[in-house]
C-alpha cells in the first residue's frame, strides 16, 4: 500500500502543501493581495478579473471557484480580500463557504477597513499571524486514497497521445487502484470518443449526463458561430498527422486511464463520493480555467501533459508537467518535470513510464517542489465564465 | 531500421514519432507491437501514420485499440494513412445526426 506525508486538515481532508492564501474577491483587490503575498513568508495570492458586474450564473461560478480554491486542503489558512460590492459573492459569502473546513479564515474589506493602506496593514497582520501558526503544522502519514488527482493536457502534439497522456493514464489507474480518485475535465475533448467514456460509466444516468455535457458545450460554441465538431481536427492537427476527431480525442482522454467513471461533475464541483475511480467534469479546454476548476473541486496535485512544452502551473495545486517529446524537454526543461520520450524509442514500456510519473506524484505529494513552484511561476488561475460583463 | 510507435496491439497503423520515413524504407515498430516490418510505400512525415497491414476499403482503421475512422479506399501495408484515405465517423456534420451514442 502506498502512503504519502500530508497535512491533515480539521475536516479530514489532506493537503500536500501548507499555503497561506490571499484570495482576492474581485479585480479591485488583486494588487493588495499581491502586496501581502510578496511580503509574507509562505503566502501566495490568487487574483483574477471577475466578481464584479457579472450575470448571476457567472457570479455563482465565480463564487464556486473562489470558495473551492480557499477550501482546497493545500491551503492551510485563507484571507479573503474584497471591497464594497454587490451581494452574492462577497468576502463574507466566500469565507462562509470555506468555514466548514475548519481552517484559519479572515476577511478584509478595503472600504470598511478604512481604505487601501489600513486594509493592507490588517491583511498583513493576519497573514503574518497565520504564517507563523501554520508553520507548526506537521506532515503525517496517510493512505494514497486521500489523493484527488487532476489531469490536464495542453500544447499537445503527436507525441502527447502516444506517450505523456497514456503514461498519465497508467499513473491515474495506479492511484485509483490504491483507493484514490482522478478528475478528467476538458469536455470539448471528449467529442469523438464519447462512446469510449460512456461504456465505462457506472450507470446509464452518468453516461447520459456525459453525452449531455458534451452537447451543451458544443451548442454553446455553435451559438457563438464556432463549429467545434465540424472544425476538428484543426488544420494544424492535420499537418501534424492527426486524421480524425476520434483520433485526437482518444489521445486526449487517454490521460485519464481505463478506470470506471463513477460520476459526472459540474464545473468546479467536488466529487460526489469517496468512491475510488474516475470523475469526469464539465468544462472547457482552456488550460488555466480547466485546472482551476479541478483545484476548486479539491484536487491536491495535477499532471499536465504537454507535447510542445508548457509553463502552466496553478498557485496552490502543484502542477507536474510531463512530455514525450525529447526536443520539447530539451527546450523547456526549466518548467517541464518529467520526460518519457524514451517510451517512444522503445527503451521503456508504457507501464514503466507510468510508474516513473507515479513516483514523481508521490514525491511531490511528500513535499518535493515542482520546477514551476521553485520558479514561483504560478501563472494558471482563471475562472470560467459563460455570459457577458454587465 | 527506422521505427514507428504502436500504442495498442490491436492497431493496424503505427505513428512516425522518432523520425520521418522515406519511401522504400524498411520500417519496424516500438510499443505494443514489436515484430512487424513493412516497406514504406510513401514518405511518412513526422507525426503521421503508416499502415502495418492491408486495410480494405470500408474497414476500420485502428489506433488505441479503437476505431479512428474507416478506410475510404484499399490501403496496403506500408501506405501513408491520413485524410486522403480515412474518414471520420464522428466529425462530419452529415453523419453526426446518425452517429451511434450521441442522442439527437
Amino acid at each position: 500500500m502506498t502512503e504519502f506525508m500530508g497535512y491533515i486538515r480539521p475536516d479530514g481532508a489532506v493537503g500536500v502543501r501548507n499555503h497561506v492564501l490571499l484570495l482576492s474577491g474581485t479585480v479591485y483587490a488583486n494588487r493588495l493581495c499581491d502586496h501581502v503575498a510578496n511580503m509574507i513568508y509562505n503566502a501566495v495570492s490568487i487574483t483574477h478579473p471577475n466578481g464584479r458586474c457579472q450575470v448571476a450564473p457567472d457570479l455563482r461560478i465565480t463564487r464556486r471557484f473562489l470558495s473551492g480554491t480557499g477550501a482546497n486542503p493545500n491551503v492551510a489558512a485563507v484571507i479573503v480580500v474584497d471591497h464594497f460590492r454587490e451581494e452574492g459573492c462577497t468576502a463574507d459569502d466566500i469565507a462562509q463557504d470555506i468555514s466548514p473546513t475548519g481552517k484559519l479564515i479572515a476577511t478584509v474589506n478595503i472600504r470598511s477597513d478604512g481604505g487601501f493602506i489600513s486594509a493592507l496593514e490588517k491583511a498583513m497582520r493576519y497573514a503574518a499571524d497565520f504564517s507563523r501558526q501554520v508553520s507548526d503544522y506537521r506532515r503525517e502519514t496517510v493512505p494514497l486514497s486521500k489523493l484527488l488527482f487532476a489531469t490536464e493536457c495542453g500544447t499537445s502534439d503527436t507525441t502527447s497521445g502516444l506517450a505523456s497522456n497514456p503514461a498519465t493514464g497508467v499513473c491515474s489507474d495506479m492511484i485509483i487502484a490504491e483507493g484514490g480518485r482522478t478528475i478528467l475535465a476538458e469536455c470539448t475533448e471528449w467529442m469523438g470518443c464519447e462512446n469510449w467514456l460512456t461504456e465505462r460509466a457506472v450507470n446509464e444516468d452518468v453516461a447520459e449526463r456525459i453525452l449531455a455535457g458534451v452537447q451543451h458545450m458544443e451548442q454553446r460554441a455553435l451559438a457563438s458561430g464556432e463549429d467545434i465538431r465540424g472544425s476538428q481536427p484543426t488544420g494544424d492537427n492535420i499537418i501534424g498527422g492527426l486524421t480524425t476527431i476520434e483520433e485526437k480525442s482518444m489521445g486526449a482522454c487517454k490521460k485519464a486511464g481505463n478506470s470506471p467513471i463513477i460520476d459526472y461533475l459540474e464545473i468546479a464541483q467536488p466529487p460526489t463520493s469517496e468512491k475510488p475511480g474516475l470523475y469526469v467534469m464539465y468544462g472547457p479546454g482552456h488550460g488555466a480555467e480547466s485546472i482551476s476548476s479541478m483545484a476548486a473541486a479539491g484536487a491536491q496535485i495535477q499532471v499536465f501533459c504537454t507535447g510542445g512544452g508548457h509553463t502552466s502551473s496553478h498557485p496552490i495545486m502543484p502542477t507536474i508537467k510531463i512530455t514525450g517529446n525529447a526536443e520539447s524537454y530539451r527546450l523547456m526543461k526549466d518548467t517541464v518535470d518529467v520526460d518519457v520520450s524514451d517510451v517512444l524509442r522503445g527503451d521503456i514500456t508504457m507501464q514503466e513510464a507510468g510508474k516513473r510519473l507515479f513516483d514523481e506524484v508521490i514525491a511531490v505529494a511528500n513535499g518535493r517542489l515542482t520546477k514551476s513552484e521553485v520558479l514561483k511561476d504560478d501563472n494558471s488561475f482563471a475562472i470560467h465564465r459563460i455570459g457577458p460583463s454587465i | 531500421m527506422k521505427k514507428v510507435f504502436v500504442i495498442d496491439e490491436k492497431d493496424n497503423v503505427g505513428t512516425a514519432v522518432l523520425e520521418p520515413i522515406k519511401v522504400g524504407d524498411d520500417v519496424g515498430t516500438n510499443g505494443a507491437l514489436t515484430s512487424i516490418v513493412v516497406k514504406a510505400k510513401a514518405d511518412i512525415p513526422f507525426g503521421h501514420k503508416i499502415a502495418l497491414r492491408d486495410i480494405p476499403k470500408g474497414s476500420i482503421v485502428m489506433k488505441y485499440g479503437l476505431s479512428i475512422g474507416n478506410a475510404t479506399q484499399d490501403i496496403k501495408a506500408g501506405d501513408h494513412v491520413h485524410i486522403h484515405n480515412v474518414e471520420s465517423n464522428r466529425g462530419r456534420g452529415d453523419k453526426f445526426a446518425d452517429s451511434k451514442g450521441v442522442s439527437a
